[in-house]
């Protein structure tokens, strides 16, 4: 699914901000990103949805060597992921119907094909009464669920998600946590990156910790 | 239930007004500059029209001696020459007032003219296609009449096509150069939009668009304004071109001299290029600005 070997990573001329990253992230596996603030977990998840190249290292995704990828493959390697960004990234101008619905509109599919599934998701995340809703009139635990709805709505083989529970109650956080999981029982692989411990605990996944740059600890549940 | 019509991925501009301003001011020049190719050309078509296929026989008075009894005797001698010569359908001597006529623009109108020495015109009109040899007709008329001078009009066609096509490509250049500005222009613009909508564009991208479909959202959207805009530029030029030819219809000169600048309702259809070429400009510019910016994000 995913395979990092000695990745390194620098923005411009500054000081390598991820260091020889070595890991592979098995396909239908469920692993939790941890580490403090500055330990490189947002560049890490940046390399992984192909939103940078590394500096050094081979990434392997899909089963593609991204170094040796053309460019023109990595738009329908991108569509195979879904993120959820710690800002959300929320169109201010589009529903919040319409926002759930952009990957489904990119991936080729015609609205009468996705509007059931688009309001059974939002109306799963409890936002069934705000379709029309843009995200600026929304709180902030609701946009992170339109962020949520949107990256899991077209079932993406991989999803990367940063902090999905940092603004939401723990009954909400509970019910994503189950999506994440359902989802994952249904084939897609899941990385969140959160320092919450109690979600770490719970979820009895695998913990990837990183430290000043470097991958210093893979603890695998035990079963 | 939602609506089937999905949301707009890129918002309404509210910036978007002075790009619209000045396309709507480049089309009403490049349709101007359109409509003023296409009067120079009928001006050009009809003066030419007008002139080949005839003669002019100017009978001069003499330098010595009285001059009218000469001037008949001369442009009798003329006529009859020419109403005998093989390729000739009609000649023809204008009369007085008629000469009158043709001088009064520069002369005025007045009794000076009536003093003045005035040569005898004869209008020949010659059969379509008769090859004339004009030097041995210039001879004969000589002999017969030693004052007159044959006129086939030859230099002035020529000038006057070169001044007419001087004129059309004139006009051309003119909208080489509004196209370059208005392209310059949508150019600017779009990037403008790209730096405004980066983040969309960026969103767009990480979650798998193709580049044509993050370009269709950005192209679409200035053709729109360039179509909108230059119709109202298109449309501003058609009106005072309207007014020139409702001018001429009252029977109002605009400009002396000039041809009449009202257009025909097949060259207005022309005008209707404009918005589309503006259009399209705004399209394609759009299209290559937006792909260009794309390649350069990983």
């Amino acid at each position: 699914m995913l395979r990092f070997e000695n990745v390194g990573m620098r923005y411009g001329a500054g000081p390598e901000v991820l260091r020889d990253v070595t890991f592979s992230l098995e396909g239908g596996s469920f692993t939790f990103l941890t580490g403090a603030s500055g330990a490189g977990k947002t560049t890490l998840l940046r390399l992984m949805i192909l939103a940078n190249p590394p500096t050094r290292g081979l990434i392997t995704l899909f089963g593609h060597d991204l170094a040796t990828t053309t460019r023109s493959v990595f738009p329908s390697l991108r569509r195979r992921i879904g993120v959820v960004f710690q800002d959300f990234r929320l169109l201010d101008h589009l529903s919040a119907f319409d926002n759930v619905a952009l990957p489904l509109r990119l991936a080729g599919r015609r609205p009468g094909d996705y509007t059931h599934d688009v309001e059974e998701l939002l109306g799963w995340v409890g936002l069934g009464e705000k379709l029309n809703s843009r995200p600026p009139t929304l709180s902030g635990g609701e946009q992170q669920r339109v962020a949520i709805a949107r990256a899991v709505v077209a079932r993406p083989d991989l999803l990367v998600a940063d902090e999905p529970t940092g603004n939401v109650d723990a009954e909400i956080g509970e019910r994503l946590i189950r999506l994440f999981g359902e989802l994952n029982r249904l084939g897609t692989t899941v990385l969140i990156a959160t320092h919450d411990r109690s979600l770490i605990e719970r979820g009895r996944a695998r913990e990837m910790r990183l430290v000043d740059g470097r991958l210093v600890e893979l603890r695998v549940p035990r079963s | 239930m939602m609506g089937s019509r999905p949301g707009r991925i890129l918002p309404r501009e509210a910036g978007a007004a002075p790009l619209e301003v000045v396309i709507a001011v480049m089309a009403f020049l490049a349709a101007l500059a359109l409509g003023a190719s296409l009067v120079a050309d009928r001006a050009a078509q009809g003066w030419r029209a007008g002139l080949s296929g005839r003669l002019t026989v100017q009978v001069l008075p003499p330098q010595h001696g009285a001059a009218e009894p000469s001037l008949t005797n001369e442009t009798n001698a003329a006529l009859s020459l020419l109403q005998k010569t093989s390729g000739v359908v009609e000649a023809r001597a204008l009369s007085q007032p008629e000469i009158e006529k043709l001088v009064e623009p520069w002369l005025g109108a007045g009794t000076v003219i009536g003093d003045l020495p005035l040569p005898r015109m004869i209008d020949v009109t010659l059969q379509p296609g008769a090859k004339i040899d004009l030097p041995a007709l210039s001879q004969e008329l000589i002999r017969a009449a030693p004052d007159s001078v044959l006129d086939d009009h030859s230099r002035w066609i020529v000038r006057l096509r070169t001044l007419a096509d001087a004129l059309v490509w004139c006009a051309y250049g003119i909208l080489a150069l509004i196209a370059i500005a208005t392209a310059s222009a949508v150019a600017f613009a779009t990037r403008a939009g790209l730096e405004a909508h980066h983040d969309i564009v960026a969103l767009l991208h990480q979650m798998g668009a193709h580049s044509g479909f993050i370009a269709r959202a950005f192209e679409w959207h200035y053709l729109v304004s360039a179509l909108a805009a230059g119709a109202v530029g298109g449309v501003c030029a058609m009106g005072l071109f309207m007014a020139a030819g409702g001018l001429e219809w009252a029977g109002i000169e605009p400009v002396p001299f000039l041809p009449p600048l009202g257009l025909h309702p097949s060259e207005l259809a022309w005008l209707i290029a404009v918005p589309i070429g503006a259009g399209l400009i705004a399209w394609a510019t759009a299209r290559i600005s937006v792909l260009a910016a794309l390649r350069r994000i990983y």
